[in-house]
């Protein structure tokens, strides 16, 4: 059994970066599945259930700005941290920030909003307290009064999404969007089972609709 | 379509007109050639570079491709390679850190694996070469005859073979072959192509991309993986967004093909200080491909002699009256497909500032239209200006290095989509004028086009006495406040008003305006004890006309939209050609010679 859900989600700004330019970050032009699922995610998940994104619809013309910001250019290591752990003391176990800022430029998409459809489905950790129903009242109660467990964000936490549910009549997309327009090849999610192997399907839009092929389809590549 | 799709589609049509080298090879800057006996015995050495310019320029010879980007290591090219490779030679002084030896060590090692069973001639008197090569026989002939040897010194070189003039050994199809094979072999692993969706071998670092300037000297790169903190879970280097060693080396040879061609007649154009752009067309031949391009190049950066500019400022016209490009241009088309990318260098690393794919009658209209925006009587430009001329404006001294990042793209993406210009164009020109206080029309002419596209009221094009906004009418008032300070001390004065006043009056009229009115009182007393009582008189009509307008009270700050229209106001008021002013008031100086 599956249950279907419908949020309007907008931002002033979104960076769903795509992983060959995610050094100096280019956004996708719109929302990746993967950003629509943590979206989802933020406001309602259990261990009991899946969220499935279906359809994707684009409200505002695609517009780009770049900013320039500072960030780190190295990792805490993680041999450090288990020598730390094993001689329990925290000595030279630090990440200097002005030792390795860098100032990278990213190219991010500017006032976005977004109708995210999709459904979730029951997981095998589902017990018999989990019925479908319950989860989707759950789901639709929070969106409305504006839970959440952490603020949802559009591709990056500086980048706050705003939710509701889809308010009726739903808002169209802009009248740039008409036509159809090849997105090329674009992130739909990771494979968790297997080692987190990104899945990748080949993004078209139509008048403003992108149709998400689902996660067990032909479709997707990893 | 995306940056690396569209580029590779680009490298399909450039290497249907054999433009580009094909898979495995790369244009290389060549600048001799050795030509070897079937024994390999050195005979002859071919200068192969360009003489008829002021230095004589390495020639571009398509070679096989190095292996990746070279950078501290030890690597050898394939049949080519500058001399400290091919022959253990260098001009640096002994002590550097190369080691000549180790390196021509390392190409000798690469041709005796590589070209293992080789029957070919070329290839055999190659591999005789490396095995009795002495980098003391530089001292003899074929070397020594010649007219300067050193200059062959860390230059590239390729080898030919006697008696096959034309056919350098890398082009030799025997050559071709083990490239080929040692290529495949050397692939990794395989896996989807993030570009095309197939699924291939996949590369592990992009070839470089040269040409950007600010970039270093050795290419860039647009995708790379360089610093741990890209990595994602736990993959190296390509592997983080697999492209196909194939799509890698379209897309990077479309680049680099396109950031080769001449600045001024190519498909590049430099937009300020770091930003370069790179455009081209999609048309159903080369021909109308190159005239879309061409005429998209002197749009945006239009000539800037007076004569040539004329035809642009007709097109411009024509455009913004809504002709068809066809009409226009010949072989050009409305519906031509167009690509635009902006990159600025970030050290080893090239960034997408902004990247639009349109038809080429938008764009042209938007740019039409951007000009349009800019026009302001009486003009102070002999041509329309490209954005890199209004971008100095807003840079301290004029210096190009000086422009404020970010805006070069946020310009120059406001010009082609025809969306709001910057407001960081705007608050850095305000920045400029109060600190520099050089009002020149290039600056009141970018900041009416901000005015014009940025909020909903209108700034005019000439001087218009009936605008009631106060900083214009103040910007009009300190205008002819300065005249009068130059009639009654004359044109030689240290500091003029402007010098002293200008960023006070132009934020916060309340604390300079009565002061400055009272000092033009003394002014125009003073031209009155002289001859010029006419003049006076016609400063004082002009001036109460203009308080006329005003609130009775000096605002005490003016935002930033109204500092604009002071610079506006004050620019129309002082290069107004005043009808009906004296003679003496006619004098107003040449806009576009007026300087700081």
């Amino acid at each position: 059994m599956t249950y279907g859900v419908r949020l309007h989600v907008w931002g002033e700004n979104g960076c769903f970066t795509r992983p060959e330019m995610k050094v100096e970050r280019v956004s996708y032009d719109v929302m990746t599945p993967a950003a629509a699922r943590g979206i989802l995610e933020a406001i309602h998940w259990k261990p009991a259930i899946r969220w499935a994104v279906d359809r994707i619809t684009v409200l505002k013309p695609v517009r780009f700005e770049t900013i320039r910001r500072n960030e780190v250019g190295a990792k805490a290591s993680v041999r450090n941290a288990a020598a730390a752990m094993k001689a329990g003391s925290t000595a030279g176990l630090r990440l200097g920030v002005e030792d390795e800022r860098q100032q990278r430029a990213a190219t991010v998409l500017r006032d976005v909003a977004y109708l995210i459809d999709a459904h979730f489905d029951l997981t095998p950790r589902a017990g018999a307290e989990d019925a479908p129903g319950k989860h989707l009242d759950m789901f639709n109660r929070r969106a409305a009064k504006g839970q959440c467990f952490q603020q949802p964000c559009m591709g990056a936490r500086e980048f706050p999404a705003h939710f509701e549910p889809v308010p009726d009549p739903p808002p169209a997309p802009a009248d740039e969007l008409a036509g159809e327009r090849d997105l090329g090849w674009m992130h739909h999610d990771f494979d968790f089972g297997r080692e987190i192997e990104p899945r990748f399907f080949r993004a078209v839009m139509r008048d403003g609709v992108i149709e998400v092929p689902p996660l067990d389809s032909a479709e997707l590549r990893t | 379509m995306t940056v690396l799709q569209a580029l590779d589609r680009l490298y399909g049509r450039l290497a249907d007109a054999e433009k580009v080298p094909p898979f495995g090879y790369a244009s290389e800057k060549i600048s001799f050639c050795i030509i070897l006996a079937p024994d390999g015995r050195p005979v002859a050495v071919r200068d192969l570079r360009d003489q008829t310019g002021k230095r004589p320029r390495p020639a571009a010879v398509e070679v096989p491709q190095q292996a990746s980007r070279r950078t501290s290591g030890v690597q050898a090219n394939f049949l080519w390679d500058k001399t400290s490779y091919a022959l253990g030679l260098t001009a640096d002084k002994p002590g550097k850190k190369r080691d000549p030896a180790s390196e021509h060590r390392a190409f000798v090692e690469l041709h005796e694996t590589l070209l293992r069973g080789a029957e070919d001639a070329g290839l055999l008197a190659l591999l005789g070469f490396l095995r009795t090569w002495r980098p003391e026989r530089f001292e003899a002939p074929p070397f020594s005859g010649r007219g300067n040897p050193e200059d062959i010194l860390d230059a590239n070189v390729v080898f030919e073979l006697d008696g096959a003039p034309g056919e350098f050994v890398h082009d030799r199809p025997a050559a071709r072959d083990i490239w080929a094979r040692y290529r495949a072999e050397a692939a990794g692993a395989e896996g989807m192509c993030l570009v095309t969706g197939e699924v291939g071998p996949i590369a592990e670092l992009h070839p470089a991309i040269k040409g950007v300037p600010g970039g270093q000297m050795a290419g860039t790169a647009l995708v790379s993986f360089n610093l741990d903190a890209f990595n994602s879970f736990g993959k190296k280097q390509g592997a983080n967004a697999p492209v196909s060693e194939q799509a890698a080396f379209r897309y990077t040879t479309a680049l680099n093909h396109l950031l080769a061609s001449d600045w001024r007649h190519g498909n590049r154009i430099m937009v300020g200080g770091d930003t370069t752009v790179v455009f081209w067309a999609e048309a159903p031949d080369a021909a109308r491909a190159a005239a879309a391009e061409s005429l998209f190049a002197t749009l945006l950066d239009p000539p800037t002699d007076e004569q040539e500019a004329a035809p642009v400022r007709e097109t411009l016209k024509s455009l913004a009256r809504g002709r068809p490009l066809s009409e226009i241009s010949p072989g050009v088309d409305d519906a031509t497909r167009f690509f635009i990318l902006g990159l600025a260098p970030n050290a080893a690393r090239l960034s997408v500032r902004f990247w639009l794919e349109s038809d080429l009658g938008v764009l042209a209209r938007n740019a039409a239209r951007h000009h349009e925006d800019l026009v302001l009587e009486p003009s102070p430009f002999r041509a329309p200006p490209s954005a890199r001329r209004l971008l100095v404006e807003t840079a301290a001294q004029g210096k190009r290095e000086n422009i404020p990042p970010l805006l070069e793209g946020a310009l120059m993406r406001a010009i082609l989509t025809g969306g709001r210009y910057p407001q960081t164009l705007f608050s850095a020109v305000i920045m400029r004028l109060r600190a520099d206080r050089d009002v020149n029309g290039r600056r009141a002419a970018i900041l009416k086009a901000c005015l014009n596209r940025n909020t909903n009221r209108e700034a005019s094009m000439s001087l218009d006495r009936n605008e009631a906004n106060p900083g214009y009418r103040l910007g009009r008032l300190f205008a002819v406040m300065e005249s009068i300070q130059q009639a009654a001390l004359g044109k030689t004065i240290n500091a003029t008003i402007r010098d002293r006043f200008y960023g006070a009056a132009s934020a916060t009229p309340a604390s300079v305006f009565p002061v400055l009115l009272r000092t033009a009182g003394h002014h125009l007393s003073s031209i009155r004890k002289g001859e010029k009582g006419g003049l006076a008189r016609w400063f004082e009509r002009e001036m109460g006309e203009i308080v006329d307008g005003l609130p009775n009270a000096f605002p005490r700050n003016l935002r930033i939209e109204d500092q604009g229209r002071f610079a506006i106001g004050y620019y129309h008021q002082r290069f107004e050609k005043r009808a009906d002013a004296p003679a003496e008031a006619k004098d107003s100086p040449n806009p576009e010679t007026v300087e700081a």
